[in-house]
């Protein structure tokens, strides 16, 4: 069981949580993630630690209400509660070398998933410049990463009423390809590395590829287990089947079956639906507490 | 003299149409009455070739005459037949359930011969639950616990499977301080991810791990060796290890198309099914998207458990294999039940190819027609060859039970341990893997085996770190 030190909001629908777990504070390195059960009868969701403290013995993760499982961890947990199981580090750690001039791009929440990443980097002597494109309620880390790399912008707008999913998401896209193109122009990075949805980081790539910049990418299938022994995660890169709990979850953006990628996140998307729909309907009762 | 009755004493099963409503336990087991009426079949052979047909060498005329023996007091009975099975077999409850006991113990019983063999499984599963049932085991248990010696040397056990639990149990038993290092967050391996509830409750392994708990095992559930704590760190604070990480990756046949929507490895489908219990989505949270028609491919125990499963969330299910109807590997019983749920079987298949839709889910397999030569390879089986002719089935659903390997994320986070290309541990005739005080046994050791395979590795296993330890003190 592990307790809940902290929580605040931090953003619109983003919530930090402050966990003791000393022994995964003790393991994790940039790029890992843990696997968090919240609840007897929860899923199974991957998230990352953003930070930690090994001699404390606490990480904090960062989690934003995207479906049933997240919307229900950040409006039922409290401080003092405990989580029943964080299983990690998982993943292997981002690769720590001097690369030169990194950027590194977050798109809404992904943007936790680069800050350690970039961070990391930035103190191994790589000029790393970090790009978070957001909606502007969601804006987050901004100081943090202001203090940690060489150059921090953020590309975001104001939510206007009516705008859905859809809309949002090609504001993000238009906004986000605009900004990188400019930003490979002019600071002509030798590396891009990118965390966020997956058609997010498609678009992206379809950008970058056209300069021909490396780009690597945290990759974000569906897991269950997330130690190699369920095979939902599996992805194509070049052509061969991996696992991204195992062999990932960073891959060459140039080797990703992006289509595949996209299709395996959406399946269950009726279902996920249909979960929250019941879930907000038993918060109307006041079934939930 | 009684007359000899060659047919064995039937279990009483759940009906069909109900069992297809859920994923309630299908076999009912005996009553102390029918399970004497069959012990009294027992004809208390010696030497008795049962014994020989176990992989534990479990004392099977010895258990069955203690339920005879002392039948005015069924009590007394089972306690006596239990303590005879505990001194090969700390699970019973669960090796009653899932061995092929067509294939060990009842293979070569003598009855066999003259009718049908002894319903060695229905019995050993009858003494382990009526105890359960009455206290009986945890009154044994009682007994024993005073009379263990506390050692001060410190195991480590990875993975909570049959072979971790076995070990643990055993050098728990002589006195050692155990703990077990779990990836997941229930203890189990494949017992709770893996096989489904109508086959092996989880009470009932629930109930089998609190024996362990009494015994002193600690259990650290969300440990993964080589992540959460890595095996040099574990040489350094324990004094012996033991690996029981099983073989836990899904192999996926690389043909066209493996990745659509909709094509699940048996064990992510049975996990959401059993671990996360997607069956009563959206009450629990994990999803399960199964459509009206199944194909499994495979022909195991984890082809039948798929295919069942599938039945019970209603779907139409076919189950597609290579070879022919002997080759198939599972249970005797499981196959009959699948067969009496409406699971039909198509035989000679070999999957090419993965047909998808527009929107990127399966919809169609398409499959090689196979043929049986008169040859025969290593194992046995008739030696298959392609026909040329190809056939397309439908499906919206597939999964893919055609085996695992072992985990890659212990080749890639223990590499000093010595395995083959496969990953699969090498150890020596005491278990031993290269690195002196660390053992290893189970499906790691074996590639895929069973349960009792993987029982009998963690018991060998402790014997020989008892055996290592007092080595190792007798030397300082
Ligand atoms: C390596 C990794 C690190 C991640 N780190 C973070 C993080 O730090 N903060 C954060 O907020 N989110 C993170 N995520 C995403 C997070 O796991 C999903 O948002 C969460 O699982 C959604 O669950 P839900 O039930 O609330 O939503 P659902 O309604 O179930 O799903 C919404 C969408 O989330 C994705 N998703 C659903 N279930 C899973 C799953 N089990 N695994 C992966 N994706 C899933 C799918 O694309 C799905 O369509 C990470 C994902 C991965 C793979
Ligand atoms: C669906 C299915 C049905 C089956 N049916 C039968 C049957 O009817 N009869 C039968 O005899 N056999 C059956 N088998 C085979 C049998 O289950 C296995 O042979 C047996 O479980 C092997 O036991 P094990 O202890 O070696 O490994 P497992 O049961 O695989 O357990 C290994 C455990 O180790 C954990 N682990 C792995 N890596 C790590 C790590 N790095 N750190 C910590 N923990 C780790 C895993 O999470 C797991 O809990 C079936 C198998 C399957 C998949
Ligand atoms: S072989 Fe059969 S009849 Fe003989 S002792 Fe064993 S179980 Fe009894
Ligand atoms: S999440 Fe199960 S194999 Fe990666």
């Amino acid at each position: 069981m592990y307790e809940i030190l902290e929580k605040k909001e931090i953003a619109a629908k983003n919530v930090m949580y402050k966990i003791h777990a000393p022994h995964i504070a003790k393991k994790v390195q940039p790029g890992q993630f843990v696997v968090v059960r919240a609840f007897e009868n929860g899923e199974r969701v991957p998230l990352t630690p953003v930070t930690w403290n090994r001699k404390e013995g606490w990480i904090t993760l960062v989690v934003f209400s995207r479906g049933k499982t997240t919307l229900r961890m950040n409006m039922e947990l409290k401080e003092g509660d405990k989580i029943l199981n964080i299983a990690g580090p998982l993943g292997n750690p981002a690769p720590m070398k001097r690369f030169g001039k990194i950027l590194a791009i977050g798109m809404i929440t992904g943007i936790v998933e680069v800050y350690p990443i970039a961070k990391a980097w930035q103190e191994l002597g790589n000029e790393v410049i970090t790009l978070h494109i957001v909606p502007e309620p969601m804006i987050l880390l901004r100081e943090e990463l202001e203090n940690a790399v060489s150059r921090h912008i953020v590309e975001s707008f104001p939510l206007k009423e009516g705008m859905g999913m859809p809309e949002i998401f090609k504001e993000l896209v238009t906004r986000g390809q605009a900004k990188v193109k400019e930003l490979i122009e002019v600071e002509k990075p030798d590396l891009i590395f990118m965390v966020g949805p997956a058609g997010g980081q498609k678009a992206i790539f379809d950008v970058v590829k056209e300069y021909g910049v490396p780009m690597e990418v945290d990759l974000h299938p569906i897991m269950v287990d997330g130690t190699g022994m369920c095979g939902a995660c599996r992805v194509t890169i070049g052509g061969e089947v991996k696992f991204a709990c195992v062999d990932g979850p960073s891959f060459d953006a140039y080797e990703v079956n992006w289509e595949e990628l996209i299709a395996r996140s959406g399946f269950y998307t009726d279902l996920e639906k249909r979960a929250m729909e019941d879930y907000l309907a038993k918060l109307a009762q006041g079934g939930v507490q | 003299m009684m007359a000899i009755i060659k047919e064995r004493i039937p279990t009483p099963e759940r009906l069909i149409e109900e069992r297809l409503q859920g994923f309630m336990e299908v076999n009912l087991g005996y009553t102390f009455e029918l399970a004497l009426q069959e012990a009294q079949r027992c004809l208390q052979c010696n030497p008795a070739p049962c014994i020989q047909g176990c992989p534990v060498h479990i004392d099977i005329p010895g258990f069955i005459k203690k339920l005879r023996e002392n039948k005015e007091d069924p009590k007394k009975a089972v306690k006596e037949a239990l303590e005879v099975i505990w001194a090969c077999n700390t699970l019973p409850a669960i090796t009653g359930r899932v061995c092929p006991q067509e294939d060990q113990c009842e293979a070569p019983c003598v009855m066999g011969k003259v009718g049908e063999p002894i319903n060695i499984g229905k019995l050993e599963r009858f003494v382990a639950d009526y105890a359960r049932e009455q206290g009986i085991d945890e009154e044994l248990l009682q007994e024993i616990i005073p009379k263990i010696e506390k050692k001060k040397e410190k195991v480590a056990i990875i993975g909570a499977g049959p072979a971790g639990l076995t070990c643990a149990a055993e050098l728990a038993k002589d006195g050692y301080q155990v703990t077990i290092f779990e990836a997941l967050h229930k203890p189990g391996g494949v017992l709770v991810y893996g096989i489904p509830e109508f086959r092996l409750p989880n009470d009932t392994i629930e109930k089998e791990l609190e024996k362990l708990k009494k015994l002193g095992v600690e259990m650290k559930t969300d440990y993964i060796v080589g992540r959460t704590v890595t095996l040099d760190e574990l040489l350094e604070n324990y004094d012996a290890v033991f690996i029981g990480t099983g073989a836990g990756t899904p192999k996926l046949p690389s043909l066209p198309g493996i990745n659509l929507n909709g094509i699940y490895s048996a064990n992510e489908f049975l996990t959401r099914v059993n671990l996360m219990k997607a069956y009563a989505f959206p009450e629990y949270d994990t999803p399960i998207k199964i459509g009206k028609k199944v194909i499994v491919i495979g022909a195991g125990n984890t082809a039948m458990d798929a295919a069942r499963t599938a039945r019970r969330l209603g779907a139409e299910v076919v189950i597609a294999y290579r070879r022919g109807k002997e080759d198939i590997t599972a249970r005797i019983e499981e196959v009959e039940h699948a067969k009496e749920e409406g699971v039909t079987f198509e035989f000679f298949l070999s999957p090419m190819e993965f047909i998808g839709d527009e929107n990127g889910r399966v919809k169609a397999v398409k499959f090689m027609k196979m043929k049986a030569l008169e040859e025969r390879d290593s194992k046995g089986k008739r030696k298959i060859v392609p026909t040329g002719d190809t056939t397309v089935l439908e499906a919206d659903t597939v999964v893919i039970a055609i085996g695992k390997t072992t985990s890659k994320l212990l080749r890639m986070t223990m590499a000093k341990i010595e395995a083959d290309e496969y990953g699969v541990i090498k150890v020596d005739e005491k278990l031993m893997t290269n690195i002196p005080g660390v053992f290893a046994g189970g499906d790691a050791i074996r590639g895929e085996a069973t349960v009792i395979l993987a029982m009998g590795d963690g018991r060998k296993a402790a014997k020989s770190i008892k055996e290592y330890l007092e080595k190792k003190a007798n030397n300082t």
